[in-house]
């Protein structure tokens, strides 16, 4: 087996055994408020990352050499190749980084020249076209950089592994024997008592999250204006509330009264005025 | 006279009510044929697809149904009361996300199960009637996406669907009908409100679960379909049971895409922008990420015009979901191995790229346009 392929190999189920159980620790950070891409988050993100990647490093190694390899590993096998590997890649990936980086930035600035160049003196590409010749130009190059550099890793990470595969005792049996010996080793018979115990973490974690889970949201819209806000809670006194009604009751009466006097007033001259307007109206034929 | 006392082992109370139920449902029998269902080649990630759109589905319909205790479906009341749901409702914020993330997830996990389909052979006899209702059941995804869109009743919402029905509309024949259907008037309003949510929370949730049992009959007649490399001596050697192996590998599949979804749900939680107007202003329309690379199609100066855009919205991709429908039929060749049909590889590989270039290119296009 290549190297590059025997990297792989590992690597791949290390990385999806171990994904969801991060995951659920980022999801708690998330919930208490620690973004797990910074700070403190980050750091017992880190931590806690460790023990998780050296028990799925172990089990997935043992399951490759068991399932493909035909040998059994040496116990510690997990904790001697995440050292390992966990070295190499603290190198390998930040150089990684620098060199797609870099190779990026100089496909992108060379592109955008010779595009440009184009639209200068040959032809006016519009911008839809010229965003996706661009994108594939920079695109391919950074790809195939990347490419090169992921085989160069997981063919270190291949490379660092051999000699433990060396050192292995080698199995003998069919496929299927050799399976079920190492189904054995570490999966307990009882099926539903596996997946009850499956499903009680689940539902332990759930009550976790939700204990800490904000109830309103973190990111509120800007212009919302929440109701639940508007309503103040108002203590109530009797007696307070008593007085407080005789007051706009006296106040009432006292603007009842003035109105009637008004109206009083009101009434009294406009009755003289009709008194008047007969005699006034008599007055007219004989103006005629 | 001694007796000798037998100790005899009496069944707890649990023992007792699964033994009842058991007696009455026959659970043991259906836990023994799903568990130790035979899994030819063994496990793999690459089986984990179906059961976790299946998962998938279960958590839209239940958080689907509590939105609804909430949501108004007019439109005076769909933006206020999507708006209540955020910032009112205790963590509706967070049951509005996830839903939404999870349509997303459904149309990510569709698209990798019929890729998965699609390279290792597994749409061939006889498995031609599994891969057409997989088909159909791509089709009502993208159905819940596309109607699902206007619910929350705000400027992305409502010109989404304003350019989707436009795009529906230049179908021939048909497309007529379905746009003036859809609409129910000249513009988009209550009519639409009320049609598009009928078909969000009933006829396709009907339309989805009964295809998909359909899809499920199909698949345990026909039985898996296994890998696409081996001699059958050597893919009956490596056979394995669904347990363990293969379910702890959904269950992790499962459990990683729920919590992705639960982390999208918190760093990029659902933010509504103005209440839907007809006045554009200057939100430039733009569908679901995952009809980008289509969008971007059509900016090409090659789409441009009326046949243009008749060409790049309607004539390409109703051919190419037709070419998929036939597929079966017409890749008659029993050869499944991926690597002996570079046609279906560099194909796979080029639709791919295709879609991957105008996504990025739409996304870049964005800042051209303020």
């Amino acid at each position: 087996m290549s190297r590059i392929k025997l990297g792989l190999l590992i690597f791949w189920p290390t990385f999806w055994t171990g994904f969801p159980i991060k995951m659920v620790f980022c999801l708690l950070l998330l919930a208490a408020h620690m973004p797990p891409w910074k700070g403190a988050g980050l750091f017992l993100l880190l931590l806690v990352s460790i023990p998780i990647d050296i028990w799925a490093l172990g089990l997935c190694a043992r399951t490759v050499f068991i399932d493909r390899l035909k040998v059994d590993s040496q116990p510690g096998i997990g904790m001697g190749l995440w050292l390992r590997w966990a070295v190499f890649s603290a190198i390998a990936l930040p150089l990684m980084k620098i060199i797609v980086s870099a190779t990026t930035g100089v496909a992108k600035s060379v592109t955008s020249s010779i595009v440009h160049a184009i639209k200068d003196g040959i032809y006016n590409i519009p911008v839809a076209e010229q965003i996706s010749l661009e994108l594939v130009m920079w695109g391919s190059v950074s790809t195939g950089v990347l490419i090169l550099c992921l085989l160069g890793w997981l063919y270190g990470l291949g490379w660092l592994t051999q000699s433990f595969v060396n050192n292995a005792k080698s199995l003998d049996g069919t496929e299927e024997e050799r399976a079920n010996f190492w189904d054995s080793l570490r999966i307990p018979a009882d099926q539903p008592l596996l997946l009850t115990a499956f499903t009680g973490a689940g539902v332990v974690l759930v009550f976790v999250f939700w204990a800490l889970l904000p109830s309103t949201t973190p990111h509120p819209h800007e212009e919302y204006e929440f109701i639940s806000k508007g309503l103040k809670e108002v203590k109530v006194e009797p007696q307070q509330v008593l007085k407080e009604a005789e007051k706009v009751l006296a106040k009432a009466e006292l603007v009842v009264k003035k109105l009637e006097e008004e109206k009083g007033g009101e009434s009294k001259d406009s009755k003289a005025e009709k008194a008047k307007e007969p005699a006034a109206k008599e007055a007219e034929p004989d103006k005629k | 006279m001694q007796q000798d006392f037998q100790p005899v082992n009496q069944p707890n109370p649990f023992e007792k009510i699964v033994e009842f139920v058991d007696e009455r449902v026959g659970l043991k029998t259906i836990q023994a044929k799903m568990l130790n269902e035979p899994i030819p080649g063994g496990s793999r990630w690459a089986y984990a697809f179906g059961s976790v759109l299946l998962f998938i589905f279960i958590l839209q319909v239940v958080t689907g149904i509590l939105l609804m205790f909430y949501y108004v479906p007019s439109t005076d009341h769909a933006y206020d009361s999507t708006q209540y749901i955020i910032h009112e409702v205790d963590y509706g914020w967070f049951l509005l996300s996830y839903h939404f993330w999870g349509s997303s997830a459904m149309v990510v996990m569709v698209f990798a199960h019929m890729s998965q389909v699609f390279l290792w052979g597994a749409y061939k006899k006889p498995r031609e009637l599994i891969w057409l209702v997989g088909l159909a059941l791509f089709g009502i995804v993208m159905g819940f996406g596309f109607t699902g869109y206007l619910l929350p009743w705000d400027q992305r919402a409502y010109w989404a669907t304003v350019v989707g029905v436009e795009i529906m509309d230049k179908t021939p024949i048909v497309g007529d009908f379905m746009a003036r259907f859809l609409k129910g008037g000249p513009t988009p309003g209550q009519m639409t409100l009320s049609r598009f949510f009928v078909i969000h929370v009933m006829v396709l949730p009907a339309a989805l679960a009964g295809l998909a049992g359909l899809h499920i009959f199909l698949f345990r007649k026909a039985g898996p379909a296994g890998p696409f490399r081996g001699t059958p001596e050597e893919i009956k050697a490596k056979t394995d049971y669904f347990f363990p192996r293969q379910i702890w590998k959904d269950i992790v599949a499962m459990a990683s895409v729920f919590l992705i979804i639960c982390s999208l749900a918190f760093i990029e939680p659902v933010v509504l922008l103005q209440q839907a107007t007809p006045d554009p202003g200057d939100y430039h329309p733009e569908p679901e990420w995952y009809f980008l690379f289509l969008f971007q199609l059509l900016r090409l100066k090659m789409f441009g015009g009326e046949f243009g855009q008749f060409l790049g919205a309607i004539a390409i991709p109703g051919a190419f979901m037709a070419f998929l429908a036939a597929l079966p039929f017409i890749d008659t060749n029993p050869e499944r191995n991926l690597f002996k049909r570079p046609i279906a590889l560099v194909g796979w590989t080029v639709i791919m790229v295709f879609i991957l270039i105008f996504t990025v290119s739409a996304i870049i296009n964005r800042d051209f346009l303020h």
